[in-house]
């Protein structure tokens, strides 16, 4: 199943899972959980990024770069 | 896009400062995504998102301009979203009633109704939930499910930005998996 869910699974290890599936309830119910569960962690909402967030991370770039560089 | 951003970190490079402004904004809302999904707060994560930026420009000259940045990158916010999350939290991420406690109200609430009535649970909530669900997975679960399913980046992108073989990533996502499946089946 996690072949299949990581999408590296070879051919016949798929048909094999499929025709599984078929005939176990269980392991069916425990493949459609975790499609399930992909596609809802999958479809959290994208987040706005705050505003301004370029202006403040350029306003907190130390301003002699090479200088810090030889520092450290 | 690899290509101009390459540019502009050569331009970088030279001193040009305000082409990593560029950078920035190129990289910024998947950055903030990222240490918004490991962290579960604004505030933080705005914190975080910044200071690896700030981190990816003081270290430029360190990137191998061979490679892609944004694994660079996202490697440097990963690092320290993880660092944040290992001091705020030593030794009890599995605490249900520790990770985001704004979404305990409701979800208690819906525990007690016994169902979920499906009409009733907008979206806000359910995308509540999942992410309450996410920051109650161990850390080294949560960022290899952060980075394959809301970055939507390769098995091997991932062990190149963890560090890790391929294997342990492969191995986390599957345990991150189950766990996230336990948590979220009867929704």
């Amino acid at each position: 199943m996690h072949e299949y869910l990581d999408e590296e699974i070879p051919e016949e290890h798929k048909q094999e899972l499929k025709e599984h599936l078929q005939i176990c309830a269980d392991c069916k119910q425990h493949f459609n959980e975790l499609v399930k569960t992909v596609a809802l962690v999958q479809s959290t909402s994208h987040i706005q990024t705050p505003e301004n967030f370029t202006e403040k991370v350029m306003m907190h770039l130390p301003r002699e770069k090479k200088k810090v560089g030889i520092k450290r | 896009m690899e290509d101009i951003v390459k540019k502009r970190i050569k331009e970088v490079r030279k001193g040009d400062h305000n082409a990593f402004g560029e950078i920035v904004e190129l990289y910024k809302s998947k950055v903030y995504q990222l240490c918004y999904r490991m962290l579960g707060n604004s505030h933080e994560a705005e914190d975080i998102a910044q200071e690896a930026f700030i981190r990816a420009y003081v270290n430029i000259d360190r990137y191998n301009i061979d490679r892609k940045f944004s694994t660079w990158l996202y490697r440097i916010a990963t690092n320290l979203c993880i660092d944040r999350i290992r001091k705020k939290k030593p030794d009890y991420y599995l605490d249900a009633e520790i990770a985001g406690t704004e979404g305990m109200n409701m979800y208690s609430q819906i525990a007690a109704e016994g169902m979920l009535p499906e009409d009733e649970v907008t979206s806000m909530e359910l995308q509540a939930l999942i992410q309450r669900e996410i920051l109650n997975l161990p850390e080294k679960y949560r960022s290899v499910i952060v980075l394959k399913y809301i970055e939507e980046l390769s098995l091997n992108e991932i062990s190149e930005i963890l560090d890790m073989p391929l294997g342990t990533v492969k191995t986390r996502i599957h345990r991150g998996r189950e766990a996230l499946r336990k948590q979220l089946r009867h929704i």
